[in-house]
């Protein structure tokens, strides 16, 4: 199935540690937006769509005065979770250009964790716990990281999964993080001794199975290709998008089949069947990792692999550089590159389309952006040639 | 019993669906009068047949131990002098694919291994705004 959509333009903002954005997280949105502008030969006033998630703070009055946007036609985010809907935020500007409601519609993420709170310490200052939270606070059951060990120490004791296959995974973003100099690890090479000697956050996780807090936005335009065909930047086919959600999980997640899990069937079974694709089909994988833990459930959960495959399925530098057998998360992903909430992930999907990665894997005919396993609806997007 | 993290830790806001479970004493679980069906935590409906007509039933207070991680940074400040600590998933005997979040208080932070059997203890706490008074379960290794 052929999406009618195209990504016309990428950009983003410089990436920095939190706290290290001598910019505002508005200022940082605005500077993504305005270069993915650039990038397509589009005046941001012709922008007429805005699309994030989990609420970004830059809202669409502020933005579309900002940007000089004279009539907004399309505004939209995905409801529940967080980096989980970084993909279907991508489907939403298809869903609205390719029906036809707006033209050129920008998708984007902003986050300035130094300005604002952390998203791993939300709930730091809470004294009691309400509603879904009730369940889980009380007992220590704070933050992502714990909910994602929990599911992961589960799933490594089904199938037999030791450390090295986390290690792995971080090590595989780490290195390519070492090609990308927009990455904020660039120049901060990772060794699996380092990886064993680091700090434990919780248990099976250590400090470099959690990807950074970061400051920085990033964005892309999606229009028709008619109109793309007035434009400078490279047109990128949208070929399929897809959320997700299997069958009553369960408020908190921790429930019956679902656990444990990152509730990622779905969103495969319906990728692959709107794309006529299958995961080997697929050049190049961008799959969101705010922790290690996830990757490894979602690529089973995908069709990647058997879960009792994956530790053999990531091992030996399976994942590194773009000669891997699985290319993988080839800008640094969240844990390298920066964690703009997965949305760093999207450019870097497009990019290998348009064969301007630094890391640029050879050849590139599908290449698909994962939103956040473990959080639900997940969703993804896969891109291919014009 | 006071409680795994301190007596001082962060209460639940008690509310129709979360109350017999906080308040009662006992492991309280909604079972559907129609079909049967039980789930955790409860739901304003039966999500295994539409109906509206629940109860909360007791169950016998043991479960085995799903998964469970020692938690060794320190989310909340009131945990800086807890950790490390462990946090279990417990299916709950008589509530098929029933799971609840606790805490397994006899066990060091990794001594709680996959397939523990548990029992039920409940914890009283009061919460500091409303004054409302609870018994707050969790767990010990049988």
């Amino acid at each position: 199935m052929k999406g009618q959509a195209v990504v016309v333009g990428v950009g983003e903002s410089e990436y920095y540690k939190r706290g290290g954005s001598p910019e505002t997280e508005f200022q940082l949105a605005l500077k993504a937006i305005t270069r993915a502008a650039e990038d397509a030969g589009l005046d941001p006033s012709e922008i007429d769509g805005l699309v994030s998630y989990m609420d970004d703070r830059n809202g669409p009055l502020r933005l579309s005065a900002a940007l000089g946007m004279k009539d907004l036609k399309w505004s939209s985010t995905p409801w529940a979770g967080g980096g989980n809907n970084s993909s279907a935020a991508v489907q939403f500007a298809d869903a609205g250009v390719s029906g036809g409601y707006a033209n050129y519609v920008v998708a984007f993420r902003a986050l300035a964790q130094g300005q604002f709170y952390r998203l791993g310490s939300f709930f730091a200052g809470a004294r009691s716990a309400q509603g879904d939270a009730s369940w889980r606070h009380p007992y220590g059951l704070l933050s992502p990281a714990q909910e994602c060990a929990l599911h992961t120490k589960r799933f490594m004791h089904d199938h037999g999964i030791s450390q090295e296959a986390l290690c792995d995974i971080s090590l595989a973003c780490y290195a390519n993080a070492q090609r990308n100099p927009r990455a904020v690890r660039y120049g901060s090479p990772l060794t699996r001794e380092d990886y064993h000697a680091s700090r434990w956050i919780v248990e099976p996780f250590h400090l470099f199975d959690c990807c950074p807090e970061n400051d920085g936005a990033a964005a892309i335009i999606v229009t028709t290709p008619e109109r793309a065909k007035d434009l400078k930047g490279t047109p990128v086919p949208i070929l399929a998008a897809s959320q997700g959600l299997g069958p009553n999980i369960g408020t908190p997640s921790f429930q019956g089949d679902a656990f444990p899990g990152t509730f990622y069937e779905k969103v495969g079974e319906t990728l692959w069947q709107r794309a006529g694709a299958r995961p080997e089909d697929v050049d190049v994988l961008q799959l969101y990792e705010n922790f290690t833990g996830p990757v490894l459930m979602a690529l089973a959960e995908l069709g990647y692999c058997e879960p009792g495959e994956v530790a053999d399925f990531v091992a030996n530098g399976a994942l590194e550089g773009p000669e891997a057998r699985v290319p993988f998360n080839t800008s640094g992903g969240n844990i390298g590159e920066a964690y703009i909430h997965g949305f760093e992930m999207v450019n870097e999907a497009v990019r290998q389309i348009r064969g301007d990665s630094t890391c640029q894997v050879e050849d590139v005919e599908l290449s698909l952006a994962v939103g956040g396993p473990g959080y639900a609806p997940g969703s993804a997007v896969l891109f291919g040639r014009a | 019993m006071s409680r795994y993290l301190g007596d001082d830790f962060l209460v639940p806001v008690l509310d129709p669906g979360n109350t017999p479970w906080f308040t009662s004493g006992e492991l309280r679980v909604q079972f559907c009068k129609d079909c049967g069906a039980c789930q955790f935590p409860p739901e304003e409906v039966c999500t295994a047949c539409r109906s509206h007509d629940q109860e909360f039933r007791s169950l016998s207070g043991e479960g085995t131990v799903e998964s469970a991680v020692e938690v060794t940074f320190p989310v909340h400040p009131l945990l800086a002098d807890r950790v490390p600590y462990n946090v279990a998933v417990i299916s709950l005997d008589g509530a098929p694919g029933c799971n609840a979040i606790g805490n397994v208080v006899n066990r060091g932070p990794r001594e709680v291994a996959i397939g523990q059997r548990v029992r039920a203890i409940f914890e009283e706490s009061t919460d500091p705004n409303t004054g409302e008074t609870m018994t707050i379960p969790n767990w010990e290794a049988i």
